[in-house]
């Protein structure tokens, strides 16, 4: 029964903030929501026992990347945004898009409905560490290269020429 | 309520956050608002490979590994994409996805 409260609370939190991502007008909110909807994640990896994905969502995500969101839409929104209009004049369209593919979603989803956790969840960091020094290792070395490759990317793009 | 949980109840969670996910995309003006959904999206993504994981293959770790990597490029594209942005910025001075035609010729 905990279960159940745990998934469904964690998942009404989840899905209304990122509709109020989408929604909101202030872009401010918007990314105070992403933050609390990633949150919403991380206790839904709890939920399924996933124990180090849980820290690095936390890690990553809530305090990582909605934070930096949050620093670059106070540095580049301007207060008159908050009057104009933040969706485009084709949402009907998209709307009709989310529609047809929800269908399909769901259809795929309901397939699995009798499939059930057969053996309690155990933590898992353990096995995720060998995994990525062992079988793994060339691919955990090459998310290195990219995650260099980004940052010298951002270093790049965000200098000002006028430095000379 | 009290039926035992299934991988259906954690998909459909993902779907539908994929799909908010879409919606936003598609529909907003403020790019900023883009890179939000496509988080969105990525994170979706996640729940799935996790319950994967959980319900069809609990002896091992492997959706949860992919979980990561997933995560990794989703932080290295937000990070591009934010510099991007503020590069662009400088340039046009405005942050609507619509006002980037600088390619246009």
């Amino acid at each position: 029964m905990l279960d159940q409260i745990v998934f469904y609370s964690l998942s009404v939190l989840v899905l209304l903030s990122a509709l109020g991502v989408v929604l909101q007008r202030n872009a401010v909110h918007s990314s105070l929501f992403l933050g609390l909807s990633l949150a919403g994640v991380a206790g839904l990896f709890a939920s399924l026992g996933a124990d180090f994905l849980f820290g690095a969502q936390i890690m990553v995500y809530v305090s990582g990347i909605a934070v930096l969101v949050m620093f670059v839409v106070m540095l580049l929104g301007r207060a008159s945004d908050l009057h104009l209009r933040q969706v485009n004049d084709r949402w009907m369209a998209a709307l009709l898009v989310c529609a047809v593919a929800s269908v399909g979603l769901l259809k795929i989803a309901r397939l699995s409905s009798a499939t059930v956790a057969t053996v309690a969840a155990r933590p898992g960091t353990h096995d995720i560490g060998r995994l990525f020094l062992g079988q793994w290792l060339v691919p955990f070395e090459l998310i290195s290269l990219v995650l260099l490759a980004a940052l010298l990317g951002a270093v790049f793009f965000t200098r000002t020429e006028n430095a000379s | 309520m009290n039926a035992p949980l299934t991988l259906a109840h954690y998909m459909t969670v993902a779907g539908l956050l994929f799909l908010i996910g879409v919606f936003g995309a598609l529909t907003r003006r403020n790019i900023i608002g883009i890179l939000m959904s496509i988080e969105l999206m990525f994170n979706a993504a996640n729940i799935n490979l996790a319950a994967f994981d959980r319900f069809l293959h609990p002896e091992g770790v492997t959706g949860q590994a992919l979980a990561l990597f997933v995560m990794t490029v989703a932080a290295a594209e937000i990070v591009v994409g934010l510099a991007l942005l503020l590069a662009i910025y400088r340039g046009t001075d405005t942050v609507y996805a619509e006002d980037f035609n600088l390619l246009r010729g």
